[in-house]
């Protein structure tokens, strides 16, 4: 079984998902329970092959056992097994938060709406363990699907705002594949490896570098990166709050890990940074990008729609990281990968929970709101701490990382875009923190008194984002430790340390 | 904006073929696309899966895990369709029945008649003519269309075809029955509930013979082990494991056509419609 655990970690959620479909027309009650075992066996299997591939290195699994450039194979480093592990753990986290949200909210498609859960997993998923382009792109569609159905469930914006999505997603789908395409004529392979061991003769060719812009295109569109993020801040703000706090922590993170998994195992570092010299253009751009989420930020006065652009900003973080050309700058974003994720979902949860009893999330909404949850404040501070990157927390290892990389490069706008932006934040969360804290309560009960009668959200809502909120100190403390074990064996030996 | 969307679409096409200029000429033989990998496929395919059509044998085989994942977009399409459409709570409508006997036509308030009864028949209220002609053709044209996607699913390892192109054609059957008739007919052939469980079915065939062959010790999808079960040696337990996807292919095709169409016409309310 061992063996097994690349195929089985992508299949079980998939069968699960049309047991869970087809029990939704034979016994309804059934189908959380299938859906929790479903997400439950993919975590189990995925944070099982993560410890397997820290043990043994790198595993490869060949599907209908073909030969690799002939089938298809999956392709499990430190870098995916992190990946699909935080994918999966996360996924499965927030199933078991935002149960309650969801049997609220829509109540006679539940068996549905898991069915598109589990598969919008599956797709995330099949996207990180894969090594082949063109079954990236499937499971890219897999969870493009998904993901434009489970966000039109929300209210009623939602269906335009996932309608814009659909074409925003669809466009950067069409170009992934185009550029996928250019380098199926080019070379005729599909498999990762076996294109990155052909390309080296036809780095010059011009339809090589079509291919990478196009790929990079299509990629920047799916994660929102700054001047195509347009779909992204609807979409999440508009989402029921269970898909919101699945989709944002994830979606884009997932498509991070595949422009770095592109940049280092298919078209090589040598190609990306001497033979394009794209880097100090992507930094610029990022910081552009870092800015401008930052500023947007500010000017929101919706608690949901200001995470959605610091997810814009962060994801400038990301890039800008990836491109800066350094070991530390690639440290540096791939750790960033796993922070953002627990932070992102961290606010999102807590969103949800703030949601789930005042039904509203405009900041002056939020008044008192220390008195009436302080639980779940206190976990929105942990995660504006890490945001803000203070240091106990895992935000600051990796914006230290991503400035020590900066300076090695001597791409000083970014270090003061990431400052910037660090004060940004600052501003951000101490505005909502003084609002909640030290705003009178919108409806007070008794003469005057500040403390309301305490409403936390249930145990089921509430310990998820505990744990979610003390990972990300965890994760903090414990840095060292994944930067030695996971993210240094996969930087590739050219990269200026 | 206009302006500048057309720049930039200008620019991209325009990129796109100045891209081109290096790529090898159209069908060269010597280009990398027939020289890396499809070589393989042509001199080994039959021999290696005893499937005649070589694209079978790729998508079923070589390349069966991107087709699953194929197969499941379909399936996301209907499910994503039946979520967004489907209405569960409606208001009492007037309905319209007509008196088989005389074929006078009653309109009532709220819907209170039986929708099955033996003297009346509901009518859409959108009414079209009684067309003896159309209906007639369409059901007697259905079983052989029928019998044809059937054709095209089994024959997928000789011929063109397989379960894609099968599925439609069968769904295609049961939506002229709709046309023809009305949604309450084809409803009352394969009703939402079996639809929707076909949905789930045909892909969970799919991926469950790709489970099993791991159960057996093999990789997912490696359909050579099923021999053991099949009793058959390994190169026609793979033709036979293609043929069993195809199956499954069909039946998620077809019942995601019936769903989308039945949504889509029916607004949601699975009641009447086109």
């Amino acid at each position: 079984m061992n063996d097994h655990y690349p195929a089985l970690l992508i299949i079980s959620p998939l069968l699960f998902a049309f047991l869970v479909s087809g029990m939704a027309w034979i016994r309804k009650g059934l189908c959380y329970p299938l859906a929790l075992v479903g997400s439950g066996l993919c975590t189990w299997f995925s944070v099982r092959l993560l410890a397997d591939v820290l043990q043994k290195g790198v595993v490869q699994y060949r599907l209908g056992g073909w030969e690799t450039p002939w089938g298809i194979g999956y392709h499990v480093d430190t870098l995916n097994g992190m990946v699909l592990a935080v994918v999966s753990v996360l996924a499965f986290i927030n199933l078991v938060a935002t149960r309650r949200s969801v049997s609220a909210e829509f109540p006679e498609k539940e068996g549905a709406f898991y069915t598109l859960y589990l598969l919008f997993i599956v797709g995330l998923v099949g996207m990180v363990v894969t090594g082949d382009l063109f079954n990236l792109y499937v499971l890219l569609e897999v969870a493009s699907l998904t993901s434009y159905a489970l966000i039109a469930l929300g209210g009623p914006r939602a269906p335009l705002a996932s309608l814009n999505y659909l074409f925003m997603g669809t466009i950067g789908g069409c170009f992934y594949l185009l550029g996928v395409g250019y380098l199926y004529i080019m070379t005729g392979s599909l498999n990762m490896a076996d294109v990155a061991s052909l390309l080296p003769g036809i780095y010059s060719s011009t339809a090589i570098w079509a291919a990478f812009t196009f790929c990079m295109v299509g990629i920047g569109i799916k994660m929102a990166f700054f001047p195509l993020h347009g779909w992204l801040p609807n979409a999440y703000t508009f989402a029921p709050s269970s898909v919101s706090s699945l989709m944002a922590p994830l979606m884009t993170k997932v498509m991070v890990y595949v422009m770095i998994r592109l940049m280092l195992s298919v078209f090589t570092i040598d190609f990306t940074f001497s033979v394009l010299s794209l880097g100090t253009a992507m930094v610029w751009l990022s910081i552009l990008a870092i800015v401008t989420g930052a500023l947007l930020a500010l000017a929101q006065k919706n608690l949901k729609r200001m995470f959605c652009y610091i997810i814009v900003s962060e994801i400038g973080y990301m890039v800008g990281g990836a491109w800066l050309g350094n070991a530390a700058g690639m440290t540096g974003a791939i750790l960033h990968i796993l922070n953002d994720a627990l932070m992102t979902i961290c606010l999102f949860l807590t969103a949800a929970n703030v949601h789930y009893r005042i039904s509203g999330l405009e900041l002056h909404q939020l008044r008192g709101l220390f008195h009436r949850m302080p639980l779940t404040m206190a976990c929105f501070v942990a995660a504006g701490l890490s945001i803000i990157g203070v240091p106990p927390t895992c935000g600051f290892f990796s914006k230290w990382y991503l400035i020590t990389g900066a300076l090695q490069a001597g791409q000083y706008g970014f270090v003061a875009a990431l400052l910037f932006s660090s004060l940004v934040n600052v501003i951000l969360f101490f505005r909502v923190i003084e609002i909640s804290y030290y705003g009178d309560m919108q409806h007070p009960h008794g003469h005057g008194s500040p403390a309301g009668p305490r409403t936390e959200a249930p145990a089921t809502m509430l310990a998820p984002l505990l744990i979610v909120s003390a990972g990300l100190v965890i994760i903090g403390v414990y840095t060292g430790t994944i930067v030695t074990t996971v993210i240094d064996p996969i930087i590739p030996a050219t990269l200026v340390r | 904006m206009k302006a500048a969307g057309l720049i930039i679409v200008l620019l991209t096409g325009g990129l796109l073929l100045y891209a081109t200029q290096d790529f090898p000429p159209w069908g060269a033989p010597d280009s990398p696309a027939s020289t890396h990998v499809s070589p393989r496929y042509l001199q080994k395919a039959t021999e290696e899966t005893a499937v005649p059509n070589i694209v079978t044998a790729v998508l079923a085989d070589y390349r069966g895990f991107d087709t699953m994942f194929e197969t499941t977009v379909i399936f996301c399409a209907g499910i994503g369709c039946f979520v967004l459409l489907r209405i569960f709570r409606q208001k009492p409508e007037d309905r319209y029945y007509r008196h088989i006997a005389t074929e006078i036509t009653l309109h009532i308030k709220g819907g209170r008649l039986p929708n099955k009864s033996r003297e009346f028949e509901r009518i859409d209220t959108l009414w079209t003519p009684y067309d003896l002609v159309i209906k007639t053709v369409c059901r007697i044209l259905a079983p052989f269309i029928q019998l044809f996607a059937l054709y095209v699913i089994a024959h997928g390892h000789h011929s063109p075809g397989g379960g894609f192109q099968g599925g439609v054609i069968l769904g295609a059957s049961i939506i002229l029955i709709a046309i023809s008739h009305n949604m309450r007919t084809a409803i009352a052939r394969i009703s939402e509930k079996v639809d929707n469980l076909l949905m789930a079915v045909g892909v969970f065939i799919y991926a469950g013979i790709g489970a099993v062959c791991v159960m057996l010790g093999a990789a997912f999808l490696d359909y050579g082990n099923l021999s053991v079960i099949l009793f058959a040696d390994e190169i026609m337990a793979r033709s036979h494991g293609i043929l069993g996807v195809e199956i499954g292919v069909g039946i998620t095709v077809m019942a995601v056509m019936i769903s989308i169409y039945n949504n889509l016409a029916s607004a949601g309310k699975q009641d009447e419609g086109l």
